[in-house]
């Protein structure tokens, strides 16, 4: 299955030609493999631009001065803030990183929508609601689902709460129930 | 106790009486919500939840595509089975706008906008979304959040529904009210953090790379924040690049899933009449 998406990755590859940038969140280390442990080549400082070629896993395959990897998230890919929404998403196509062709979704003004207005003036539908609840899928129909792409479940514990930042207006979690 | 304190400081400031009912205020509404959270059982929850979801169908019906929608409730099933309310009756469903969004309701009900799905590339960045979303069910944030809006005594009311009096369907109404209302207003961005990091693991748990929640926010930040498809999800969320960053944080616990599959034939394949579509 992993061997259909990299074809499919090549094949998108090879119709986008364009190269892709991104833009280093903080100071980031540019390793010569994609590994926390492997050899560190260079640090690329804040907001250096790279050249971003592939991706393995948590890392992007990319090229400064030198080739090299940087963790997938250390990266803002795109251009930059100040692009419009078209050019955002042509540059996530050309990345190459199993991304399909742009849409090209154009809003239709005035037809239906969720805007806050739309939500505030919404009145119940029953007969969606009724057409909804008979898509649900049954377990047993869903797992065999997955058992057919080949994706197998892990045991994986939650990630930790990241110690409190800032206090804002978090409640203790306690008073409300303290189910975490 | 806590309350006995602050009553004991506010009338020692006799002049601060403004102070002083603020503070009660506050204090008789932790205290009287945390009662009512507890009382809440599942069966009102997806009660709840199921008039909110008939509220936003309201506003924007299915997608009319019963091949799309049975992808979506399987995926989207595939990852709940994962999570430790895997007993309830999960429910999912792309709504036919263009709006770029996704959203859940209490007990089990979750929504992801047709223009949000088309900016996708692979399943793993739509199981990623939905567990997400899946997230705030789990952890009840809308609830918790409807509660700290609604006036008093309404849960109290709309939990006397064992009687099934004209009262509690009142009380009942109201709830679904101010929590659709919560929707165009939207969670405290701590909500959407928690979210973020069960959706990554969710995804990860069913078997899929756990960067597809993470590439859909790298889609995100790149879009024009002025397009009016993006007003309400960029108004009731956290600018993606702060998600992106405070996930950056402790994905790298994720790192040895990262090549699980991220399914983009599959995606793309059942999207593809979609797509042409709607060009």
């Amino acid at each position: 299955m992993r061997i259909v998406a990299i074809i499919f990755l090549l094949l998108h590859v090879g119709a986008a030609h364009a190269a892709e940038y991104g833009y280093t969140l903080s100071s980031t280390e540019l390793k010569d493999a994609p590994f926390t442990d492997a050899n560190t080549l260079a640090t690329l400082p804040e907001k250096t631009k790279v050249e971003i070629i592939s991706r393995q896993g948590a890392w992007l395959q990319v090229k400064e001065q030198q080739k090299g990897w940087v963790r997938l998230l250390s990266v803002r890919i795109g251009e930059g803030s100040t692009m419009s929404g078209d050019s955002g998403l042509k540059s996530l196509v050309n990345l190459g990183l199993g991304r399909s062709s742009s849409t090209g979704v154009t809003v239709a003004t005035g037809v239906r929508g969720l805007s806050e207005a739309d939500l505030k003036n919404a009145r119940p539908n029953p007969q969606e609601l009724e057409k909804l609840r008979r898509m649900t899928i049954p377990p047993a129909e869903a797992q065999k689902f997955a058992a057919s792409a080949k994706l197998s479940a892990q045991q994986i514990n939650y990630l930790p709460e990241p110690a409190q930042t800032q206090g804002g207006e978090t409640v203790n979690p306690k008073l409300f129930g303290g189910e975490r | 106790m806590r309350r006995g304190i602050i009553l004991l400081l506010a009338l020692s400031l006799p002049f601060q009486a403004r102070a002083f009912q603020l503070d009660l205020g506050k204090v008789k509404d932790l205290v009287t919500h945390a009662g009512q959270l507890r009382d809440i059982n599942e069966k009102q929850e997806v009660e709840i939840g199921s008039g909110i979801a008939s509220n936003l169908l309201g506003a924007a019906p299915l997608v009319p595509d019963a091949n799309v929608q049975k992808y979506l409730n399987l995926i989207g099933r595939w990852v709940a089975q994962q999570s430790e309310r895997s007993n309830l009756e999960w429910h999912f469903g792309v709504l036919d706008t263009n709006d770029v969004n996704a959203f859940a309701t209490p007990g089990g009900y979750v929504f992801i906008t047709k223009g949000l799905l088309l900016k996708m590339n692979s399943e793993a960045e739509l199981a990623g979304v939905l567990g997400h979303e899946i997230g705030h069910v789990l952890k009840k944030h809308h609830l918790k959040a409807i509660q700290k809006n609604a006036e008093m005594g309404l849960f109290a009311d709309a939990l006397s529904i064992a009687t099934q009096n004209a009262k509690s369907t009142q009380a009942l109404n109201r709830i679904v009210g101010v929590g659709t209302e919560l929707y165009a207003r939207g969670l405290d961005k701590e909500d959407e953090f928690e979210a973020d990091r069960i959706g990554v693991v969710l995804a990860a748990r069913a078997g899929y790379d756990p960067y597809g929640l993470p590439l859909v926010l790298q889609t995100l930040a790149n879009l024009n924040p002025q397009d009016s498809s993006l007003a309400l999800m960029f108004k009731t969320h956290p600018a993606p690049t702060a998600r992106l960053d405070a996930l950056g944080k402790e994905m790298p616990i994720l790192d040895k899933y990262a090549t699980q599959p991220e399914l983009a034939a599959r995606f793309v394949k059942t999207l593809q009449p979609k797509r042409e579509n709607n060009n």
